[in-house]
């Protein structure tokens, strides 16, 4: 198969000799003709309206490419005729024309834009729409918003800042993948409902590395290594109109990252710190040891058992008086925090910087010593030619985090069942405590401890954008970029960590696992821009390149000498069960995109995308994607404009497109032989099809945007319905066939719905006092529409047609039986056990509508930001509520030991259990989770400018940051953002404080 | 303007480049963990790989690995050798109790993994008929090990359920709407695949291990395969041709020697070393023998009327049944090992030169031959340590002597692939053995049912009488 890759190179070969060859000759020409006219110098400053000087204001002759920059305190020069006009230009601000006229000084002061509506650029991947103007759906976060979370990965950031982004925090160790859902799920198939993260125009895998440590359930979110410092912004494009230019990568949306770039004035440093802790907000209510006891040894009664030592240790014995509150014990601990960031940057006009360095450590509240740190690097430099035809942008990024975390035990979900009265897990020396365990015949629950996992990884993102303007109007634009994901995993796992009684049979063990993954892309890309009548064409042409390899080494070594060896492979008696995968995608694209608008009113914009992916057999390789989108500023139309004068903006905009979903692994097409898990062997794993392809997502959207009030009030209110269809699943076979099912692309629809609303107000405005509020709501519908044959197929036991995706199939709960006094489930086929068939309840375990409410306050040199994050949902306890057996309760099981209480006769009966486990899968135990919190809060300070002056230093701020302060909710499980057992717990409260200084 | 030229050719070179050679940008070569089959029939060694997956893969496949949804307990529960020790799982009472349901999880393990296993015979099948490179011995090697394992399979399913879909290619659009074959067009494939194996296979164990199928491993299945089609003299010449390797086979006295790997008495075997974990005991050792920590792991013990059966000097009693004080019950301790993570010691035996004798002891009483048989059945009440027929009995007439074959069978092969429960149905004794003092018994129970999946995913597949 050489010759494939040879002629994948004759493809992008002669694209990027062509460049090199244009850009060459032209790039160093002069520019236009110089104009002759007495020039003189004209300096002056540049403040806001509360006398502050700006820097990095653009100031231009207008007409003319010459220009300049204002230095960060506000003060510019430049060489100017009488006759020009000094256009000064600031995103946030109005923009201001002065004519030069005799003077040699002129000082501006630049009025804010109340809104900046209309001056802020919105990130649309392969080009940029003024927020105004854009006809697709793109919600945006910036910096401010996110660069002081003490988080991990940035998309935690996100959450509750946009309406139809969901985000699922993945769990309590740091680093854990959150799950992340624009416009809900669309595939069928879990693994095929990731978005396309892009970082400065690079892909990144958003599939979560795989992990042996406790990382394991959700993966590592391979956003971890990136400094949400370095952020600039986060979009995320939700409708055809803004996806359907990624083609078959766009179906479940696109996070597009932005990292800071530099500004064109004197260098500045700027240094942060801050650290803080962080705790468990939350604690159940659990039995204390006389209650427990009082439970158990009614069940025993109840049962008619004499309770002795072997099947009553705790009763029988245990220590009757001793109580440990094991959450306390376990996970009440607190984690403490420290974040340093520092960052240079400057310039020129023609060029600048910016590099920057951060580290973040932070502990976890599990008892031993475990932590996170991570530590980044990064480098963003810009350079514009004399002639500003020649443009480069490249931008360096590089993370590495270490994850070490105790083994494989999970501390938070065995602790909450440990009796109250249960003996030390741990001795004084703090090895873990076997004696009185093994007494009772027991292991000690927390076997396993000493295990430990080291998880290492760093990420590079690197792109290079060069750009050309070949004639007016039209340039060149070729991106290049690189990343490398690597991470290294070692889990130790040493004889001490389980019952000495066991150590014959078991050796000092190390797990290894080792992934890598590697991508290259090329973009070029033709940008031509003209005006045709009185309207404005945008044109875009480009083509996609980029191939990945992806790979993993895995292998266990066991039977090694000394604890003090393990890990060391050559000390090793022998290794076992290896494992090595190498994958390689390849993916090109055709992209173009023509947008047209008439007069600033009317605007249409058409994208589409041919792309073709290595993941599908021949033939099946290639597919079209477009959108069509269009909006229509109708407040610049004069009869609304003479009608409802209060109205400042109104806009109307919709789309309709399609997108694809590749996500569906590599290679799924081949007919091919794999290793057999005994030596030597080779087996086939499946049968191939080859005609597989993508999934297909339709998208249709309607939006309309309102400002009020001279945009001091906004309101957006968009509608969309999303259909993916051709869903790849596996199709059900007979076993005849060797096996159970075969990959094909059936014709079920997922389709989503939903409201979204989007509200900014600046209720207060004057010259020392500022707020404002953002909201935002989104009301989210899925449904199963269709599915021929579901009954038959390895998703009938999971989803029904006409239901959501994401519901549970429960037993129909029938009360306490007064006879049995155990819980009675409706045996709905009478065939006298309980199945499947007799899961008709449905219910619903997705979000009815979340959304989020901030607010910026600033005062003086005071500012105050907050978000209230909400959720309507509800959740199911399946845990800890089993009154009898051994193992801790509830508080509310205590109700048990009444007659006639909503829990069943106290029993450990085998029958007793049985109808636990049953009731386990009936609504009995679901209740509302809904909750309201307090995600972020931060409250800062700058020192005044008057006050720093003789001390050199620019700017200081000093600030705190509090997450998850206060959550208001009926759920009684630990948190209601992972409503699961009611055990698992994510949100950890956190304090920090810090300084910034710029310099 | 110059430029504009440029610029026409590049968007024109772009628009082609795309459109034409990306189809072949978008190729990728096969990841190292995955082989094209076409690639796996390119040499020698990868074929045979592939047999060496169908060994490994026997031994985790559930029908033939000996574990819990094996052959060996699921037919020894319905037969009367094994019981549940509690009452709780239905999935598996439902063997015990002869009254399994279509439904049965355990049931549709036993089907799909044996049409797995078959689907790897015929895909390697296909795989040598389709490549040129593989050399005329191990073409023949091969093909000749893939048919005895099709064959071997085909002969457990066609005892468990009757007439099955005879399923000989890869192709999943035609399999998956295949009608049930006869009985007897089973078993013709059956002795077709194994007479075809008998004359490519080499006579010795090639890599030296009885893992690996020559050709006394098929003649010792087709000897059974006729035996169960009632031609004594075919049956007694294949086995007599397996008796008389006498420096390959032999009977071994010590009763604990017979499960270790290689054996002597070993005709075929199945390495643990298919599980591909660091366990290394047999599936059958960690089913049966009674878990020593929580007995509550342990499902499975011998009847009290198999315990019954043997009488005291018998080796196979104090050797092969194992008694456990708590729970109080009779386990199959053929195996000596439940767990362990040291070196194999033993492997899971499939066909053995006991069955051999017994074999040719019973066709040479159907035809007469009393004494002749008498002297085959003494060679293994003889290793069990029991009065000699010929010293105790030499007159004994043929219906008794039939008779003490099969009882000798149930004694010698308890717990061993279900020798039980088929020679009650090839006998027709079923009925008459199980169906006394059990009020549930019905004459169809003889026959497992059709997983009822299979059926729904089937429709042309029909249903056993009775379900």
């Amino acid at each position: 198969m050489k010759h494939a890759t040879l002629a994948g190179f004759s493809c992008w070969c002669p694209i990027t000799i062509a460049l090199i060859l244009l850009s060459l000759p032209v790039s160093l020409k002069a520019s236009l003709p110089f104009q002759s006219f007495t020039q003189h110098q004209i300096t002056g400053t540049v403040t806001d309206g509360n006398g502050k000087p700006l820097g990095g204001v653009n100031i231009i002759i207008s007409g003319k490419r010459q220009g300049t920059i204002s230095d960060f305190d506000g003060t510019y020069t430049i060489m100017a005729s009488p006759l020009d006009t000094l256009v000064y230009s600031f995103v946030g601000f109005k923009t201001l024309e002065e004519r030069v006229g005799g003077r040699l000084t002129i000082d501006v002061v630049m009025e804010e834009d109340v809104t900046a509506l209309g001056e802020v650029t919105v990130n649309a991947g392969y080009y940029t729409v003024k927020e105004k103007e854009r006809t697709g759906n793109i919600s945006r976060v910036t910096s401010e918003e996110i660069e002081l979370q003490p988080v991990v990965s940035p998309i935690q950031a996100l959450q509750g800042r946009m309406a139809g982004v969901e985000i699922l925090p993945g769990g309590s160790q740091p680093g854990m993948a959150s799950t992340i859902r624009i416009r809900g799920q669309n595939s069928l198939r879990a693994e095929g409902n990731f978005p396309l993260y892009i970082i400065d125009g690079v892909p990144l895998n958003s599939t979560p590395m795989e992990s042996n440590s406790l990382l394991g359930s959700t993966g590592i979110d391979p956003l971890n290594n990136l400094n949400l410092s370095n952020i600039e912004s986060i979009e995320v494009l939700k409708d055809a109109d803004a996806t359907a230019i990624y083609g078959s990568r766009g179906a479940n949306g696109v996070i597009l990252i932005t990292t800071k770039r530099g500004q064109q004035q004197k260098t500045e440093i700027e240094a942060r710190i801050y650290a803080g802790m962080a705790t468990v907000p939350n604690r159940l209510d659990l039995l204390n040891t006389e209650q427990y006891l009082q439970i158990r040894k009614k069940a025993f009664e109840n049962d008619g058992v004499v309770p002795d030592a072997s099947n009553a240790y705790d009763l029988v014995l245990w220590d009757q008086n001793r109580y440990t509150d094991w959450q306390d014990f376990f996970f009440g601990g607190t984690s403490y925090i420290t974040d340093v960031n520092l960052a240079a940057s400057g310039g020129n006009e023609t060029t600048s910087f910016r590099i920057g360095g951060s580290y973040h450590k932070q502990g976890t509240v599990y008892p031993g010593d475990y932590d996170y740190s991570k530590l980044t690097a990064g480098l963003h430099l810009n350079h514009t030619s004399e002639s500003k035809k020649l443009g480069i942008d490249l931008s360096v990024n590089y993370g590495m985090d270490t994850n070490n975390l105790v083994g494989n035990v999970n501390v938070s979900s065995n602790v909450f069942m440990l009796p109250p009265n249960a003996p030390a897990v741990f001795n004084e020396d703090g090895s873990l405590h076997w004696v009185a365990w093994n007494e009772a015949g027991a292991d000690n629950p927390l076997a396993g401890f000493y295990n430990t996992s080291k998880t290492q990884a760093g990420n590079l993102v690197s792109n290079l954008g060069i750009s050309y303007q070949l004639l007016s109007g039209l340039s060149l634009k070729t991106n290049v970029g690189y990343s490398y994901f690597h991470s290294q995993e070692l889990m130790k796992m040493p004889k001490r960590s389980y019952n000495p009684s066991n150590w014959g049979n078991i050796d000092h063990r190390s797990l290894h696992l080792q992934s890598d993954r590697k991508s290259w892309i090329i973009e070029p890309q033709l940008v031509y821009s003209t005006k045709i009548a009185e309207g404005k064409l945008d044109a875009l042409l480009g083509g996609t390149f980029q191939k990945s390899k992806n790979s993993s080494l895995g292998v266990q070594g066991v039977g090694y000498v000394a604890e003090s060896l393990i890990g060391n492979l050559d000390a090793a008696e022998s290794m076992v069960n290896g494992t090595s995968q190498n994958t390689a995608y390849a993916y090109s694209a055709l992209f173009a995109r023509l947008g047209y608008n008439w007069k600033q009113k009317y605007f249409i914009n058409l994208t589409g995308r041919r792309d073709g992916s290595s993941r599908f057999g021949p033939g099946k390789r290639f597919s079209n994607f477009g959108a069509v989108g269009g909006a229509w500023i109708f407040s610049e139309e004069p009869f609304i404009q003479n009608n409802i004068p209060f109205l400042s903006f109104g806009k109307l905009r919709g789309s309709y497109g399609t997108t694809g979903n590749d996500q569906i692994g590599d290679y799924g097409y081949l007919d091919a032989y794999e290793a057999t898990p005994g030596p030597g062997g080779l087996y086939p794993t499946g049968l191939s099809n080859p005609d597989y392809s993508w999934e297909i997502n339709k998208k249709l959207e309607a939006a309309i945007e309102l400002g009020f009030l001279a945009d001091r009030i906004n309101l957006g209110l968009s509608w969309y319905r999303n259909r993916s269809s051709n869903q790849l699943v596996g199709y059900p076979l007979p076993g005849l066939t060797g096996f159970p099912t075969v990959q094909a692309n059936l014709p079920a629809t997922v389709e989503n719905t939903g409201w979204e609303v989007e509200v900014s107000s600046l209720n207060i405005r004057s010259e020392d006092f500022r707020w404002q509020t953002f909201f935002n709501i989104s009301f989210p519908e899925n449904k199963l529409v269709s599915y021929p044959d579901i009954e038959q197929s390895s998703y009938a036991n999971t989803y029904r047609v006409g239901h959501p995706l994401n519901i549970s199939l429960l037993y129909r709960y029938e009360g306490v039986d007064p006879e049995t006094g155990f819980y009675s489930i409706a045996d709905i086929n009478e065939d006298g056990r309980l199945d499947y068939e007799d899961r008709v309840v449905i219910w619903d375990r997705g979000r009815k509508f979340f959304g989020g409410i901030s607010n910026n306050i600033s005062y003086k040199n005071f500012s105050l930001q907050f978000l209230w994050e909400f959720v309507k949902q509800e959740g199911k306890i399946s845990s800890l509520m089993e009154a009898g057996p051994y193992g801790n309760s509830r508080m509310e099981v205590m109700q048990a030991l009444q007659e006639g209480s909503k829990f069943q006769r106290i029993s450990q009966s085998s029958q007793a259990t049985t109808a636990y486990s049953n009731v386990l899968n009936t609504v009995f135990l679901v209740e509302d989770a809904s909750f309201l919190r307090l995600k972020t809060l931060s409250l800062g300070y700058s020192i005044p400018a008057e006050v720093l002056q003789t001390t050199g230093i620019k700017g200081c701020k000093l600030f705190l940051n509090g997450q998850n302060l206060i959550t208001l909710t009926n759920y009684s499980g630990m948190d209601p953002e992972r409503p699961g057992p009611g055990t698992s717990f994510a949100g950890l409260r956190t304090i920090t404080c810090g300084v910034q200084l710029n310099f | 303007m110059k430029l504009s030229i440029y610029i026409k050719r590049f968007v024109i070179i772009m628009v082609c480049c795309c459109m034409v050679s990306c189809e072949s940008f978008v190729e990728v070569d096969a990841p190292d963990h995955k082989i094209v089959s076409e690639a796996v029939f390119d040499d020698d060694a990868m074929a045979i790989s592939v047999m060496t997956g169908i060994y490994n893969q026997l031994f985790r496949a559930f029908f033939s690995s000996g574990g819990s949804d094996s052959v060996t307990a699921l037919a020894g529960l319905s037969a009367d050798n094994l019981r549940c020790i509690r009452t709780t799982d239905p999935t598996r009472l439902e063997f015990e109790q002869n009254e399994i349901l279509p439904n049965n999880p355990r049931n549709l393990n036993v089907w799909t993994s044996a049409y797995n296993i078959i689907y790897m015979t015929n895909s390697l099948l296909e795989g040598l008929t389709n490549s040129g490179k593989i050399t005329e011995e191990i073409r023949n090697q091969l093909e000749g090990e893939a048919k005895f394992v099709r064959a071997f399979t085909y002969f457990y399913l066609v005892n468990l359920y009757g007439g099955v879909p005879l399923v000989l290619t890869t192709d999943y659009r035609v399999n998956a709407l295949a009608v049930r074959d006869t009985e007897e067009e089973v078993y013709q494939q059956i002795i077709e695949d194994l007479e075809d194996a008998m004359d490519k296979l080499e006579e010795n164990y090639i890599n030296g291990e009885r893992t690996q199928v020559n050709t006394f491993v098929v003649m010792a299945l087709l000897a059974r395969v006729n035996l169960y089609q009632q031609n004594w003299e075919e049956a007694e010449r294949l086995s007599t041709q397996v008796i008389s390797q006498a420096g390959t086979y032999e009977i071994l006295e010590d009763p604990d020697q017979v499960f270790l790997a290689n054996s002597h008495e070993a005709i075929w075997q199945l390495s643990p070393v298919g599980r591909g974990s660091a366990s290394t005991n047999t599936n059958e050792g960690s089913i049966f023998i009674i878990n020593p920590r929580i007995t509550a792991l342990s499902h499975l013990k011998l009847s009290d009327d198999i315990v019954g059966t043997f009488q005291s000097p018998d080796k196979r009693l104090s050797h092969w049944v194992g008694f456990h004080e708590g729970l109080a019950v009779h386990y199959a301790y053929k195996y000596k090992i439940r767990n362990s993570t040291a070196d194999i010691t033993e492997y899971s035996m499939v066909l053995r030169l006991a069955e051999q004798y017994l074999i040719r002891a019973e066709a040479r009483a159907m035809q007469g031959k009393l004494k002749e048989a008498i002297a085959d059945l003494d060679v293994i009440r003889n290793r069990a340590n029991l009065d000699l027929i010929s010293d105790i009995n030499p007159g004994i007439d043929q219906e008794a002597l039939l008779e003490k074959i099969m009882e000798e069978r149930r004694k010698e092969f308890f717990t061993e692939w279900g020798h039980r429960w088929l020679d009650l149905k090839r006998t027709g004794t079923a009925s008459e053995v199980l169906g006394t003092g059990h009020p549930l018994w019905q004459d169809t129970d003889i026959r497992y049912p059709i997983p009822e999946e299979e059926r729904i995913k089937n429709p042309n597949l029909g249903q056993n009488n009775g379900y």
